[in-house]
């Protein structure tokens, strides 16, 4: 019972501190865009606008909930839920700090790419449901994008698996904490396998230039056409506590997580996370955006070819690479 | 503090649930108070803008999200999507075939949901406000809450209006009139975030030239008064073919272009595309009543309709060759579509607006006015602020 | 994996549905009159084969205005501030264009001094239409949350220099009304000329940050390759004009073969492109700039001196009448031929005034380079042909 009692604790603490989280990467990235942009960005509410998002949830939650009388009663509010959840529920098992995470799962991995893989049903569901053309094709366009993109994501993600022989996040970490961070050796399989992580996860989480299920000039706003209030900003939260979770995945998975010197472990955690996010932004601020035959192209002629050579490269690099 | 029933028109009449469960619950009320203000707050900073923008406005619109103001700065942002937008921002002239949509949209938007009127077309219809097309104003059909003046306002403008849309909002939660007087904090608020190229001293220097060029004005006072000779309409004893091609590339005959028979028309086109005039460029009817013709034309002449005809050779030592075709009432004239395929969408404006019947044109609807709009505007004996919209 | 075809033959706008595969589940996708990326109001109805566009219906008129029977209503002299909002983006070429119309029947030549001015006013309002378009146009590419959007608010940034340099003239932003007939109303001010070198120094200076992200972008150039080819013949025949018509090979500018204000004392080099696709009219935009910034830097220093309206001011509208007779006029403006064709009686009222919209020809390319494309392509070929609606609607 105690225990019960504690992994519900922690669930609500982490789950409330990826969502502040979440409020603080949203404000960031509209101040960065709009440095990027040449302009101020957010300023009126709070020192240098740091409480825009929080305006902005007071606001969205006081929206009228409407629901078109044509939509699929259920599934329409289910599917801003689901994906919350699913963003949310991969949090579960990020490693915090030295044998720090909210769930030690031996499996931690497949669960977050299990979630991930998920995370396309919701934005299906709502596209579907909408009863509306253009969130449709927007839910259509997801579902091509996300299956496929999440064959080079796990092709990726089996590179760190093989090289460090374990699918539990916190051993992945700890390994790279006492050896060397993955993107630095092997760098020649680190590195690209980085790459094609971050681009995958850049199609999973629907930014540009792979954002073609949003898609603003085609699609109005792609599958959240028809949400409004509170519905719209749980997804627009997922779509950022999912952008930032990958982020933390990410820098788990290549650039050894918490480890870093002289100061704790979170420390390292969220400032690696946050200049991937960064550079997430900078990218999503500064290209143009693919076509959807286009976006299927680069996946299935460079990335999965490229990363089926990376994992047989790294299952070599273990049978006869020097050992450690 | 006494929060109040709103009325139906103040633009915040919605009532979250929670918010009237809150209310209710004995002992909250103190805190119910900080709330308010709390979700008032939340509500004015975050402003999010539906652009309805439909003509010059529209585009100050966007000036005033990009980064010399950068509406940004106020929480507000745009989106694409009515479901997700607090405020309509109407900039533009909104026409009888657009007001519906305008309606619908608006329809659309979630409560509590606010409405600018940007620019004298959306308050009135400016000078488009007597024409036939034309809604006068928007509030005739969707109820309006701040409105910006200007054609078209300027970017700082529109960012002031909103500011007093803030005003506005926190004034009504709290139950009170809405402040009418401008508020010169405000306008302070509503300077540039991005200094202008030429700045402070610019006032003085501008000033000066003014000056200078009144100066210059009035010393070339001493020209011609408005005299002007006609130039000389050409002789017609000219051939056809000499007629069609104006000597200067831009101009043609001073009477009109050459009339040439209907039946002949369909003809003359097919010899001058072969010519080299493969550039369709336009295609004009004009409505002239009984007693009224062309220059040069016989005074008493019956009602008739002329369509002209303008095509160009291209490239270097470009020409315009123009031929006109008379019309009775009613008579139809041979399509150009399959010659040019830009035919289309002229000869179904000019039938639209003037009335002309184009026979063998493969799709011969309205292009301007709806479809199931009756009359032709554009006769000389349409009178142009008949009602044609129910909403005047 | 999704085959995306480009079809060069000629379609035809008016073909019957049944015609298609019957066994295909058509999706009617209404796209616009309010769509954020439709360029103003602007309705397609798209139907489609999957994402691929087998059919479009397009429909105009959203905004018409009635500007040309107001026209009729009112006196010449009050005609210049209402074409101004015809081609919103570029309101100077509007009233040029008008003016030069009434110029024609009457028979005025204008002082050189003024031809002079407006030349300059033409080519710089080109270069804030053509940056207009080019932020618009990433918008369409990239998204209002995304790379299109930084591009975007910076070509804006650019644009707001030219709106300042027109103030300085007008005093207005926007509409402008400094043309009359026989001149201008607005002589420059002192020391303009060395804003506009200033202003066109810092837009000449971010030129390269345009093209870094746009033709030397890979992305933009998948997108635009290929994509919407229209061919020169049906080009002609549509009668579209301007940069459109340059891309698809025709070499054809009213600028150098057709000279009005000061072009004839100039030499206009013509940028023009064979592919006919979205890139080649980017390409021709993109060299206008530029061509557009030497035009006006070769014009600024050298404006002769002189009267700057060949008549006096109009003091009574309704005393200014133009003696009878016909008369057309067309310039280029950065769209292509703006015309205006008057027809006038002899009083202060026209008795017809029709203006020939270059946006309303390129729209009406749509039926025919449409079909085949995805809903992506779509809305990229129609940022590429640049519509106002404004003008088109009229």
């Amino acid at each position: 019972m105690n225990e019960h009692l504690r992994a519900l604790l922690l669930a609500v603490v982490v789950v409330n501190t990826v969502l502040a989280l979440t409020t603080f990467a949203i404000w960031f990235e509209r101040k960065f865009a709009g440095r990027m942009q040449s302009r101020l960005g957010p300023t009126r509410v709070g020192p240098f606008g740091l409480l825009q998002p929080v305006a902005d949830a007071f606001k969205l939650m006081q929206k009228e909930s409407i629901r078109p009388r044509q939509a699929d009663r259920v599934l329409f509010e289910l599917a801003p839920l689901l994906g919350a959840t699913c963003a949310l529920g991969a949090a579960a098992v990020v490693p915090l700090a030295p044998g720090v995470a909210p769930a030690q799962l031996d499996l931690g991995l497949l669960f977050v790419l299990a979630i991930g893989a998920v995370t396309v049903l919701p934005i299906f569901i709502a596209g579907w449901s909408s009863n509306n053309k253009f969130a449709l094709l927007g839910g259509m366009r997801a579902i091509a994008q996300s299956i496929s993109y999440e064959v080079p994501l796990l092709l990726a993600a089996l590179v760190p698996i093989v090289l460090t022989g374990s699918m539990d996040l916190s051993e992945i970490v700890r390994q790279q904490a006492e050896g060397r961070w993955l993107a630095v050796w092997p760098f020649f399989l680190g590195l690209p396998a980085f790459a094609i992580f971050l681009l995958a996860m850049l199609a999973e989480s629907n930014r540009i230039p792979f954002d073609i299920p949003e898609a603003e000039s085609e699609l109005v706003a792609g599958v959240t056409t028809e949400y409004t209030g509170m519905k719209f900003a749980l997804f627009y939260l997922a779509e950022y506590a999912h952008t930032l979770i990958a982020s933390a995945l990410a820098a788990a998975l290549f650039l050894g997580g918490w480890d870093g010197p002289i100061a704790p472990g979170l420390h390292w955690l969220l400032l690696k996370t946050f200049v991937l996010f960064g550079f997430i932004y900078w990218v999503r601020w500064s290209l143009l955006r693919f076509r959807s035959d286009q976006l299927l192209s680069i996946c299935w002629r460079w990335l999965v070819p490229a990363g089926v050579a990376l994992v047989a490269g790294a299952g070599a690099w273990v049978a006869w690479g020097p050992t450690p | 503090m006494a929060v109040r029933p709103r009325t139906v028109d103040d633009g915040s009449s919605f009532e979250h649930p929670l918010y009237t469960t809150l209310l209710n619950t004995p002992g909250l009320s103190v805190s119910v108070a900080a709330l308010d203000d709390l979700l008032t707050w939340g509500l004015t900073n975050s402003l999010w803008v539906f652009p309805m923008a439909t003509s010059c406005c529209g585009i100050e619109l966007m000036a005033a999200a990009a980064s010399r103001v950068d509406l940004d700065r106020m929480g507000t942002i745009v989106r694409g999507t009515p479901r997700q937008a607090d405020v309509m921002v109407v900039a533009g002239t909104i026409t009888v075939k657009m007001a519906p949509r305008v309606k619908l949209l608006w329809d659309q938007m979630p409560e509590p949901k606010w409405c600018i009127a940007m620019g004298s077309c959306a308050i009135s219809g400016d000078f488009y406000r007597e024409l036939y097309s034309v809604v006068p104003g928007i509030d005739t059909f969707m109820p309006v809450d701040v409105y910006v003046p200007g054609c078209p306002p300027n970017p700082e403008a529109l960012m002031h209006g909103l500011l007093r849309l803030q005003e506005k909002v926190r004034a009504s939660r709290r139950g009170e009139q809405v402040v009418r007087d401008p508020n010169p904090a405000l306008l302070a608020i509503t300077k540039p975030s991005v200094p202008r190229l030429v700045d402070a001293e610019r006032t003085a220097e501008i000033a000066a030239a003014q000056e200078e060029s009144a100066a210059t004005s009035t010393a070339a006072e001493a020209r011609a008064p408005l005299e002007f000779e006609a130039p000389a309409a050409r002789p017609a004893d000219e051939g056809l073919e000499r007629r069609l091609h104006a000597d200067d590339a831009a101009h043609f005959p001073r009477e009109g272009p050459a009339l040439v028979p209907v039946e002949q028309h369909l003809a003359l086109a097919r010899q001058l595309k072969a010519e080299g005039f493969r550039q369709l460029v336009s295609i004009v009817a004009s409505h002239w009543p009984a007693g009224r013709g062309r220059q040069g034309a016989e005074p008493a002449e019956s009602e008739h309709f002329e369509v002209a005809y303008l095509v160009r050779r291209v490239g270097a030592g470009s020409r315009l060759a123009a031929w006109a075709v008379r019309l009775a009432p009613g008579e139809p004239v041979a399509s150009l579509v399959p010659l040019y395929a830009g035919a289309d969408w002229q000869e179904r404006e000019q039938y639209d607006l003037v009335g002309v019947p184009f026979a063998g044109h493969p799709d011969l609807r309205r292009l301007m006015m709806p479809e199931n709009y009756s009359g032709h505007p554009l006769r000389r004996d349409f009178a142009s602020d008949s009602p044609a919209a129910p909403w005047r | 994996m999704l085959q995306v075809t480009t079809i060069t033959r000629r379609v035809d706008p008016h073909l019957a549905l049944d015609l298609y595969d019957p066994e295909a589940e058509l999706l009617l996708l209404h796209f616009g009159p309010q769509h954020p990326s439709t360029h103003g109001v602007f309705r397609m109805d798209l139907y489609l084969d999957g994402e691929i566009v087998v059919k479009v219906v397009p429909y105009v008129g959203y905004l018409h205005r009635a500007v040309e029977k107001l026209c009729e209503k009112l006196t010449y002299a009050q005609i210049t501030p209402v074409v101004d909002k015809n081609d919103y983006v570029a309101p100077m070429t509007n009233e040029q264009a008008i003016n030069m119309a009434f110029e024609a029947l009457l028979g005025i030549e204008v002082p050189r001094r003024a031809r002079w001015i407006r030349t300059i006013f033409a080519e710089l309002q080109r270069i804030a239409s053509h940056l207009l378009w080019l932020g618009t146009f990433a918008l369409d590419l990239g998204g209002a949350l995304g790379g299109g959007s930084t591009l975007f608010l910076h070509c804006f940034r650019e644009r707001e220099l030219i709106l300042d340099l027109f103030e300085d003239v007008t005093g207005a932003r926007f509409h402008y009304n400094t043309h009359t007939v026989g001149g201008n109303r607005h002589d420059i001010p002192a020391g303009w000329s060395a804003k506009v070198k200033a202003a066109l120094d810092v837009i000449e200076s971010r030129l390269p940050d345009y093209l870094s992200m746009t033709l030397a972008n890979r992305i933009f150039l998948d997108r635009t390759r290929g994509v919407g080819v229209l061919d020169g013949e049906l080009a002609l025949e549509l009668g579209v004009t301007g940069p459109i018509l340059r891309a698809s090979g025709v070499d054809h500018d009213l600028r150098r073969d057709a000279p009005f204000h000061a072009y004839d004392e100039l030499e206009v080099r013509v940028a023009t492109e064979t592919d006919g696709d979205c890139l080649a009219r980017a390409k021709v935009r993109l060299r206008e700039i530029e061509e557009s910034i030497r035009l006006v830097r070769s014009l600024v220093d050298g404006v002769p001196e002189g009267v700057l309206n060949a008549a006096r001011p109009i003091k009574q509208p309704a005393q200014f009448k133009i003696p009878a007779g016909q008369a057309y006029v067309g310039i280029e403006t950065p769209r292509g031929e703006l015309g205006t064709y008057v027809i006038a009686d002899g009083s202060a009222n026209a008795h017809r005034l029709k203006i020939r919209p270059p946006s309303l020809h390129a729209l009406s390319a749509l039926p025919h380079v449409l079909p085949g494309a995805t809903v992506s392509d779509a809305v990229v070929i129609l940022g590429s042909l640049d519509p106002i609606m404004g003008e088109v609607d009229r």
